[in-house]
C-alpha cells in the first residue's frame, strides 16, 4: 500500500507555485527543491554563516554543530556511520576521489571492471588511469535490454581485480542492478566496490551496510537537496589508506616545513572551508525522503512508469531498455522520424520540461541503440498522474507532426 | 532569441558555425505557435521547413530589393513608387533647392493668374495648375486636364503655370520651349508632342525638343530667339516664384478656386469640388 500523496508533496514545493502551468519531468537531470531545504540554507545564511570546526565563538560552534547534524542525517538515510561520510561537490568529484584514491600498484594488481552503461563520471575518471597505464580496465556490455547478468560479473571478476566501478541504478534507462550480490562477488574476490548512487540513493532505499559496499558516491541536488553538494561514503578502515584529491587547510593535526600529519576519516578528505548551507539542506533532504518513506516513493514512481509508459506506446514511440525491469519512473524513448531534440523542444513550448540528448552516458546509449540519442522523461514524488496526462496529450499532438 | 540570431548571422558571416541550437528552437517556436490553430498547418510546417525557412529568406531579400528600388525611384524620380505610380513628384531635399513644404494645409493659393491660360477671364470657375513637363505624374494628370476642359467649357478658366522641378534633367528648358509655342498660339500643340516624348526630352534636351518643335509646326526663327531671350527666362523665374511663394512641394498640383488638390487624383475628387464651388 503506497502512502504518497503527489498533490500535497507539490504544495511544499515552492517551484510549483511560481511556474504553476509547468509539468517538470527531467528530475533525473536535477530535483526540484521543497521549502525545508530552502529555508535551512537561507537560515544558515541569515542566521550562523560562520567557519565550522575552526572558530571557537559561538557562531562557529554552531556552524559545527550544523555540520556534524547534516553528516549525521545524511549517514542515516543510508545506514551508514556519521565518519565514514565525506561531503564532496556532487557525485563526479565523489567518483574521481574514491577512484584515484587508491594505490593499485601497492594492492598489487590493477584490474578494474565496470560497464557500458556508467554516466561519463565513472567512464572518465577511469579512462584517464587507464591512459596512464595504471590500470586495466574490463567494460561489461549490456544486452539489447539493457541488462547486465550476474554471471557477467562473476566470470569478469577474478584475484586480479582491484575494484568495481558499477552504478546502483543507471539514468539512461532507470533500470538497476543487484549491487548487493555484485558487492559479494567483489569481496570474494578480494576487490573493493565504488557505487556510483546518483540514481540509486535518490529513488531506491539504500543501504550502506547491509550490502556491504566500500564506496558510495551520491548528490544533494538530485534527492531535493541544493546543488553544489554530495558526498563519498567510504569505509572507515579504508579511509585510512586513502589518498586526497585536495589538499589543504582543516585536513591535517599538525603542519611543518618537512611534513603534515594528516587528520583521520571525513576531515582528511575536505580542504578549505566547506559548503555548509549546502550540506545543512542536504541534510533535511534525507530527512525529509525518510519521512515519506522510500518504498512510497519508489511505489509512486513505478505507478508513473506504467502510465507514461502506456502513453508512449500509444504515441507508437521506441522506449529504450527493458520495461519489466524498470526501478524508477525514468524511461527514455524516441519518437519515430523525430529528432531527440526536436521532440524536447516541443514540448518545451508547451512547458514541458524533458531532456534529450546523450546523458553524460554516451557509449550506453549507443550500446542500447539510441545512436543519435533520446528523449528522456524522469519522474519523482512530486509528480502527479495528472502531469502525465498533459504530457501524453501533448506528446501525441508532436507525434502527429512526425506521422 | 533575436540576440542570438544576430550574433548566427554576424558569425555566419565571419564564417564560424552558429554555436546554438538557434535553428531547431525558432523551428519549434514557429511550429508550437502555429498547432493550436491547426495541426494539418502545423505538420506541413514542421515537415517542410527548410523550404519555409528559404521562402522566408527570400521574402526578406525581395522586400530588402524593393526597398532599394524605391530609394533609387525617391532620388531619380522624388517618389518611391517610380514613374508609373499614382502619386506627385516631390521636390527633395537631396536634388531639389526650392526648399521644403510638406503637407497640402501648407499650401498658399496663388493670387495671380498669368501664365498659359485657356478659357474666358470671367469664368465662374478658375483651375490653377503647377506642372512640370518632365513630371510623369504631370504626364499623368493631362488627361484630366483635358476631360474638365470638355466638360465645363465655358464656365472654367485654366491656368498652366510651369514649374520645372530641379530634380528632372532638362525640365527647365523643355518648360521654355512651351512657354515660347504659347506665344505663337501653338502650346497645346507642342505641350502634347512633349509629355509624348517626356522621356526623350527628358535624356536628349533641346535636341529633342527642337525636333518637336518643327513638328508642331513652329515658326522656328521665332521659336529660338523667344528661347534665347531673357524675358522668356524672366517670365518662367516668376512663375517658379510663384510656386515657391504657394509652397509647392510636389508637381501637379492644382488650386480650384483656391482649394488645392495635389497630384492626378480621380477625376471624381475634381469634379466634386469644382460641383461644389459652382453651386455655391
Ligand atoms: C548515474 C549518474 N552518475 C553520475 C552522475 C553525475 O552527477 P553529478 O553531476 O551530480 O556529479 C549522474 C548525473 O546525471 C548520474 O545520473
Amino acid at each position: 500500500m503506497i502512502k504518497l500523496d503527489a498533490n500535497k508533496i507539490k504544495e511544499d514545493f515552492p517551484f510549483f507555485q511560481k511556474n504553476q502551468n509547468w509539468v517538470y519531468l527531467d528530475s533525473a537531470c536535477t530535483s526540484l527543491k521543497p521549502k525545508q531545504v530552502i529555508t535551512a540554507e537561507l537560515d544558515y545564511y541569515e542566521n550562523v554563516s560562520a567557519c565550522a570546526s575552526r572558530s571557537s565563538h559561538s557562531l562557529g560552534r554552531k556552524a559545527t554543530e550544523a555540520q556534524d547534524s547534516a553528516r549525521a542525517r545524511v549517514a542515516s538515510f543510508i545506514n551508514s556511520n556519521q565518519k565514514e561520510v565525506i561531503f564532496t561537490r556532487n557525485t563526479t568529484e565523489g567518483l574521481n576521489l574514491a577512484i584515484n584514491s587508491l594505490d593499485f600498484s601497492r594492492l598489487g594488481k590493477k584490474k578494474i571492471v565496470t560497464t557500458v552503461l556508467e554516466h561519463h563520471s565513472v567512464l572518465l575518471p577511469l579512462f584517464n588511469l587507464r591512459n596512464k597505464n595504471l590500470i586495466d580496465l574490463k567494460v561489461l556490455e549490456c544486452d539489447s535490454e539493457g541488462l547486465i547478468s550476474l554471471d557477467q560479473w562473476n566470470d569478469a571478476i577474478n584475484s586480479n581485480t582491484a575494484l568495481i566501478v558499477t552504478n546502483s541504478s543507471n539514468n539512461t534507462l532507470g533500470t538497476s542492478q543487484p549491487t548487493g550480490e555484485i558487492a559479494k562477488i567483489a569481496h570474494d574476490s578480494g576487490a573493493f566496490i565504488c557505487i556510483d548512487g546518483a540514481q540509486g540513493v535518490a529513488h531506491q532505499k539504500t543501504d550502506f551496510k547491509k550490502d556491504d559496499y566500500d564506496f558510495l558516491c551520491f548528490s544533494g541536488h538530485k534527492m531535493l537537496g541544493p546543488t553544489g553538494i554530495g558526498c563519498l561514503v567510504a569505509k572507515s578502515d579504508l579511509q585510512k589508506s586513502m589518498k586526497p584529491l585536495v589538499f589543504g587547510g582543516g585536513t591535517v593535526k599538525t603542519v611543518s616545513l618537512e611534513k603534515a600529519e594528516f587528520l583521520e576519516n571525513y576531515e582528511k578528505f575536505e580542504a578549505g572551508i566547506q559548503n555548509y548551507a549546502g550540506a545543512i539542506g542536504f541534510g533535511v533532504a534525507c530527512d525529509y525522503l525518510k519521512k515519506i518513506g522510500m518504498e512510497n516513493i519508489n511505489g509512486h514512481e513505478k505507478k508513473l512508469a506504467a502510465v507514461a509508459i502506456r502513453a508512449l506506446e500509444e504515441a507508437g514511440a521506441l522506449i529504450y531498455g527493458s520495461k519489466e525491469q524498470k526501478q524508477s519512473a525514468l524511461i527514455s524513448f524516441n519518437l519515430k522520424n523525430a529528432k531527440p531534440h526536436d521532440v524536447a523542444l516541443m514540448l518545451d513550448k508547451f512547458n514541458i520540461a524533458v531532456r534529450s540528448g546523450f546523458f553524460c552516458a554516451q557509449p550506453a546509449m549507443e550500446a542500447i541503440g539510441a545512436k543519435e540519442g533520446a528523449v528522456r522523461l524522469s519522474a519523482y514524488l512530486y509528480n502527479t498522474e495528472e502531469d502525465l496526462t498533459k504530457f501524453k496529450e501533448i506528446l501525441l499532438k508532436v507525434n502527429e507532426l512526425y506521422s | 532569441m533575436t540576440k542570438e540570431a544576430f550574433n548566427c548571422v554576424f558569425r555566419t558571416i565571419t564564417l564560424r558555425p552558429c554555436d546554438t541550437d538557434l535553428e531547431q528552437r525558432i523551428k519549434a517556436e514557429l511550429v508550437s505557435a502555429v498547432m493550436p490553430w491547426s495541426i494539418t498547418l502545423a505538420k506541413i510546417l514542421n515537415k517542410n521547413f527548410a523550404v519555409f525557412s528559404w521562402l522566408f529568406v527570400i521574402l526578406t531579400l525581395a522586400s530588402l530589393g524593393y526597398m532599394l528600388y524605391g530609394a533609387y525611384n525617391f532620388y531619380y524620380y522624388g517618389n518611391c513608387d517610380g514613374p508609373t505610380a499614382t502619386g506627385a513628384c516631390i521636390l527633395n531635399d537631396l536634388t531639389g533647392d526650392y526648399g521644403r513644404f510638406s503637407s497640402p494645409t501648407e499650401l498658399i493659393p496663388p493670387t495671380e493668374f498669368n501664365g498659359i491660360t485657356v478659357g474666358p477671364e470671367d469664368a465662374e470657375i478658375t483651375i490653377v495648375e503647377f506642372g512640370c513637363f518632365t513630371c510623369p505624374y504631370t504626364k499623368q494628370a493631362e488627361s484630366i486636364v483635358d476631360s474638365l476642359l470638355k466638360q465645363y467649357n465655358g464656365s472654367m478658366r485654366y491656368v498652366f503655370k510651369p514649374f520645372p522641378l530641379p530634380n528632372h534633367n532638362n525640365s527647365y528648358q523643355t518648360a521654355l520651349s512651351v512657354l515660347c509655342a504659347d506665344k505663337q498660339g501653338k502650346h497645346w500643340e507642342l505641350r502634347k508632342l512633349v509629355f509624348q516624348e517626356q522621356t526623350l526630352c527628358s535624356v536628349e534636351g533641346s535636341t529633342a525638343i527642337e525636333k518637336l518643335a518643327v513638328e508642331a509646326g513652329l515658326d522656328m526663327d521665332k521659336f529660338n530667339s523667344c528661347l534665347n531671350n531673357q524675358n522668356t527666362k524672366n517670365e518662367l523665374d516668376l512663375y517658379i516664384q510663384q510656386g515657391k511663394d504657394s509652397h509647392i512641394y510636389a508637381t501637379p498640383t492644382f488650386f480650384i478656386e483656391g482649394e488645392p488638390l495635389v497630384g492626378p487624383e480621380p477625376i471624381s475628387d475634381f469634379k466634386k469640388i469644382i460641383d461644389k464651388k459652382l453651386s455655391d
